[in-house]
This record gives structure tokens, C-alpha cells and sequence, in this order.
């Protein structure tokens, strides 16, 4: 039995589990918005993890799932919530419940498609730029300070220089410019990202299990996320074929990771030179999907189902 | 030059770095989270295969790649207080800047790290009780059951498992020795696996009686009172750092 965690008609679950329903694959759709009604427990014992799982009227055990896919929001945002005050008793039971599941999730005999665990590299871009560069993957020259001045000759040897978060909170890739260094001494309090402008091709890679899929995106803007916003028009995506070996390193580096699925995002140079910018655990995979026909989540679904498969066979 | 990273309220990170100051290691500096708090100036680079830090402390201090051979890293979290110099809007950003920042330059330190960072934990992983205890299970060590459930009353996070007044003992493996309290050789084995499988290279596990006296799991931490260690730790952390293993 696979279990599906989150909001049914997001765009990438909502892709999942349509793949599930065409496979005949087993599965259970925990629906994050009626999480204030569910109901949840694990235990561990002597080192077997046991527990139940109650979804309306019926009620899982868990050591029937086999396969996990969660892609959760922010449980204080449920919309269920929103006129409930900060410390309701419903609000509480939220929490408890997704905090809950979170820990099972860590922790389960199961397939989990990502926990959170190796997930968290992405929550330091340099710290996992360290462990893409230990994969063989070039990462594009970074300075991170509350220096001005530092960050003034750094854009004199770089021409180029973009800046961005060093967390995984989600900001807008920006080039530096005149006016940006105008206003640098802001940077003193908290220190700030800068990275060479690296000229090519972006790539993005999705590895589910032992399968990548490319794209390639042509875009004039700094961020093609903001394409339309940044250079006037949208991004062009086509899937493109990656030479074996550099499919195999995006595997290789996935597993490193310890993602099962994982959107890597690459830049190749006009001297065929790979750059790899970040690996991101939990992909919005249905944008590339949706341009490029790409059958990523139908790999997703596979994935799930074989893990599922596999432990009814055993 | 070798440094420990602590902040000031961690004495057993204090006593540290003075016993291995007297245990010949040196220059040895002791950088408080506090220190890194204000008036640094930061730069830390990835360039081709390198990484480089380099920060002036208030003091005058500069700590920089070239001339750290090592650390004993117990840094909990960014230099307290920081965040608090952004907007109200702006915190929760900045102290996840700072997180991830702190990370990067911790991971980038040359030389033996004891512990090196990880995404877990600044100082080593900080798992939640209920996957120590996993952990600690297939490491060979016994342990009560956990019980979580979405009604909330039961939820441990990171605290001790050891019943109130049960007696417990306290042990710090590394590198495969255990220091501290004395245990029967199988839970010495036990421990040392537990450390092995959670990959971190100094940990802190507290033991306690069970009802038929055998040592069960209560709790680990990567950032344990090294007192609980005393001299032979203090001696086998010398020889680490000196003698360059890598960590």
C-alpha cells in the first residue's frame, strides 16, 4: 500500500496520483486539508515501528505502507485554519498531528520520497554546493560575506555576479547591479551570497530512483522561474537527451544525497563545461512535465509501486 | 592553530579547551558563539576545489583556513541575538541565513572536526527521541518503548527517556572507545555502534537502570558535558587532534 500525503489538487500530486489510479497501484490519499479530522499513532518497540493511521472511517495500519510520497504544506497555513486563533485546540491537533506523521515518516521501513533528513542539505545552498563539488560536479565560484569592498572586487573579477539566499527560503536569483552596490553596506549585519555569473544552457535534471529526465531551458533572465517578470517572456523548455555519463553522475549524485527524487539544477557552458547550482529535494516537477511531455511523474508513481510491489512479494 | 567553538554558558567546552592547552596542544583559541556575534567580518569562498573562511573577530582575532589545523566544534546555533538587528519581517530570513551560513563555513573547516557538521545539527545530528531510539535498537542497546500520537500528550521531542529517579549514567563515545560511566563490555560494544550508526564521531549517550538492572537507551546528544569524559577523554581528543586522522 502506497500512502500520498498533501493537497489532491496541487498540480504535481494531483499528476501522481492520477499515474497511481492508471497503474492500478494501491494506494491511500491523505488529504492535508482534512487533517483536522484525522487521527494518528506509531510506536516503537524493541525496534518495530507500529501504529495506525485514521483517515475518515477508516483506519490504516501503518505497517501496511510501503511507499510514502509526502508533499506537505505548512500546516499553519490550512485554510481550515484560518480563522482559528494561534493556540486553538484544532490548530494544536494540527500540529501534533503533521509533527506526528513527520516523525513516523523518518523513520518508517518504508520508501519514503524524501524524508526529511537528507532533504535538509538544500536548507544551506553553499553547505550543499560542498557536497555536489565532492560528486564531481563543478559549482560556480561563491563568495559569501558582509565585506562591500570584498564584494566590489569580486564583482571586478567576475564582471557577472548574481546573488541570492543561502537558505532555502526562496529568493529571486538577481544580477548585481550599479544600484545594488550603491546600497552594499546593508550587507554588514547579516552576510550575503554573491556567485560568478556562469554563461550556458540550463539544464534541470529529475531523478527518480535510477531514471533522469532533462530539460533544457532557454531564457534570457537571471532566474527563468521569473522569465516573464525578469526578461519579458516566458522560458522555452525542451527535454533533451544527457550523454550516459553525465546521466549517471546526476544518479550517483541524488544518491549521494540520499534523494530518491531529486531536481537537479544544472548550467553547461559553451565549452561544454556542467556547473551545478543546487539539488532541490522536493521538485515542482508538473512545470517541466506540463512543457516537455516528460513522464516524471509517471516515474514517480513507478518508483512508488515497485517499492510497494517488492514488499508484497517478500 | 586549533580552536574550540562553544558558547559561553558551555563550560565543559571551556574546561576543554584549557585542559588541552596544558595537554600541549597549541595555539588553541576559544571562539564563543558570542564572539561571533557583532562586528565580525566574514568571507568564505568556494573556489574550484577549495573552500576558504576567513573572520576578524571584535577582538582582533582573525581565524582563516590557512592556519586551522582543527576545532572542536560544539556550536549549537548562529551566535545568539543576531537576528534580532533585522526588521520584525525579516527575522525568521535572517535566521535562516545565518543558519545556513554557519553550516557552510563549519562544513568548509580543515583539519580534524570533532564533530563536523552536518544538516541535522550544527555540531552533529540532533535527532528527535523517537529515532534515537531506533538507532539505538539496532545498535544492540535496549530500550523502552516510544509511543507518539496526534493527541499531543505524549510527544517527547528531545528529552531523556529515563523515568524520574531511575538511576542513570552517563558515557561519551569516540572513535569507537567509551569514556565516562562503567558499563558492562556488550553495552560498551553497543554504544560504540549506536555512534557508528548515527555517524557521528563524539557522542554523548545516557543510560539508565531498568527494572532488572540492565543499562537501557534514555537519550544521545552530539554536544555532551566532556567532563563526563575527564582526563582519558580529554588525552584521546589531544592525540585526534594533533595527530591529524581525518575526521
Amino acid at each position: 500500500m502506497i500512502l500520498v500525503c498533501g493537497i489532491p489538487s496541487e498540480t504535481p500530486l494531483r499528476m501522481v496520483t492520477s499515474n497511481l489510479e492508471r497503474m492500478g497501484a494501491q494506494f491511500a490519499l491523505l488529504n492535508q486539508r482534512a487533517s483536522p479530522r484525522c487521527q494518528l499513532w506509531f510506536e516503537v518497540n524493541d525496534g518495530e515501528i507500529s501504529g495506525e493511521l485514521q483517515i475518515a472511517e477508516r483506519t490504516y495500519p501503518l505497517q501496511e505502507f510501503t511507499a510514502v510520497y509526502p508533499r506537505l504544506m505548512d500546516d499553519r497555513f490550512l485554510p481550515e485554519l484560518s480563522d482559528e486563533l494561534p493556540d486553538s485546540p484544532l490548530r494544536q491537533h494540527c500540529r501534533s498531528f503533521h509533527d506526528t506523521l513527520m516523525r513516523w515518516m523518518e523513520i518508517a521501513p518504508a520508501l519514503v520520497i524524501n524524508r526529511c533528513a537528507p532533504m535538509a542539505s538544500n536548507s544551506s545552498k553553499p553547505y550543499q554546493a560542498q557536497l555536489i563539488r565532492a560528486q564531481g560536479f563543478r559549482v560556480p565560484e561563491t563568495l559569501i560575506t558582509n565585506e562591500p569592498e570584498l564584494v566590489r572586487e569580486f564583482r571586478a573579477k567576475h564582471g557577472r555576479v548574481i546573488y541570492k539566499s543561502i537558505s532555502a527560503v526562496r529568493s529571486i536569483v538577481q544580477e548585481l547591479n550599479d544600484e545594488d552596490e550603491r546600497r552594499l553596506e546593508r550587507i554588514r549585519w547579516c552576510p550575503v551570497q554573491f556567485q560568478a555569473f556562469v554563461e550556458g544552457t540550463n539544464l534541470r535534471v529529475h531523478t527518480v530512483g535510477g531514471e533522469a529526465f532533462a530539460t533544457a531551458v532557454r531564457s534570457e533572465a537571471t532566474d527563468y522561474r521569473y522569465a516573464a517578470r525578469q526578461a519579458g517572456e516566458p522560458a522555452e523548455l525542451r527535454e533533451v537527451t544527457l550523454s550516459s555519463e553525465l546521466s549517471e553522475k546526476c544518479v550517483r549524485l541524488s544518491q549521494a544525497l540520499g534523494l530518491e527524487f531529486a531536481g537537479i539544477d544544472l548550467k553547461v557552458t559553451p565549452e561544454d563545461e556542467v556547473y551545478c547550482f543546487e539539488v532541490n529535494p522536493c521538485p515542482a516537477f508538473s512545470y517541466y512535465e506540463a512543457n516537455t511531455g516528460q513522464p516524471i511523474s509517471a516515474a514517480v508513481a513507478r518508483r512508488l509501486a515497485s517499492a510497494s510491489a517488492r514488499a508484497a512479494a517478500a | 592553530m586549533w580552536l574550540v567553538l562553544c558558547s559561553a554558558s558551555d563550560a565543559s567546552g571551556v574546561w576543554a579547551c584549557e585542559g588541552l592547552r596544558q595537554l600541549g596542544v597549541g595555539p588553541i583559541e576559544l571562539v564563543l558563539s558570542e564572539h561571533l556575534a557583532f562586528g565580525c567580518r566574514w568571507e568564505h569562498r568556494l573556489e574550484g576545489s577549495s573552500t576558504q573562511f576567513r573572520v576578524t573577530l571584535p577582538d582582533g582575532r582573525v581565524l582563516c583556513t590557512s592556519r586551522i589545523r582543527g576545532a572542536i566544534n560544539r556550536l549549537l546555533s548562529p551566535a545568539p541575538g543576531i537576528e534580532q538587528q533585522a526588521a520584525i519581517s525579516d527575522r525568521e530570513y535572517a535566521q535562516a541565513e545565518l543558519q545556513a551560513f554557519y553550516l557552510s563555513w563549519l562544513q568548509g573547516l580543515p583539519g580534524v572536526v570533532i564533530n563536523r557538521p552536518g544538516s541535522m545539527g550544527l555540531c552533529g545530528p540532533w535527532f528527535h527521541i523517537s529515532e534515537w531510539v531506533c538507532r539505538a535498537s539496532r545498535a544492540g542497546l535496549k530500550a523502552p518503548a516510544y509511543r507518539q500520537t496526534a493527541n499531543g500528550t505524549t510527544e517527547r521531542g528531545y528529552a531523556s527517556l529515563a523515568p524520574e529517579g531511575a538511576a542513570t549514567t552517563n558515557v561519551i563515545a569516540f572513535r569507537g572507545e567509551i569514556y565516562g560511566g562503567r558499563v558492562a563490555e556488550p553495552v560498551v560494544r553497543a554504544c560504540a555502534r549506536l555512534a557508528q550508526e548515527a555517524r557521528t564521531e563524539l557522542l554523548g549517550i545516557e543510560l539508565f537502570a531498568g527494572e532488572n538492572g540492565e543499562w537501557m537507551f534514555a537519550s544521545a546528544t552530539p554536544c555532551p558535558s566532556l567532563a563526563i569524559g575527564g582526563m582519558p577523554l580529554l588525552h584521546s581528543l589531544a592525540r585526534a587532534l594533533t595527530q591529524g586522522a581525518s575526521s
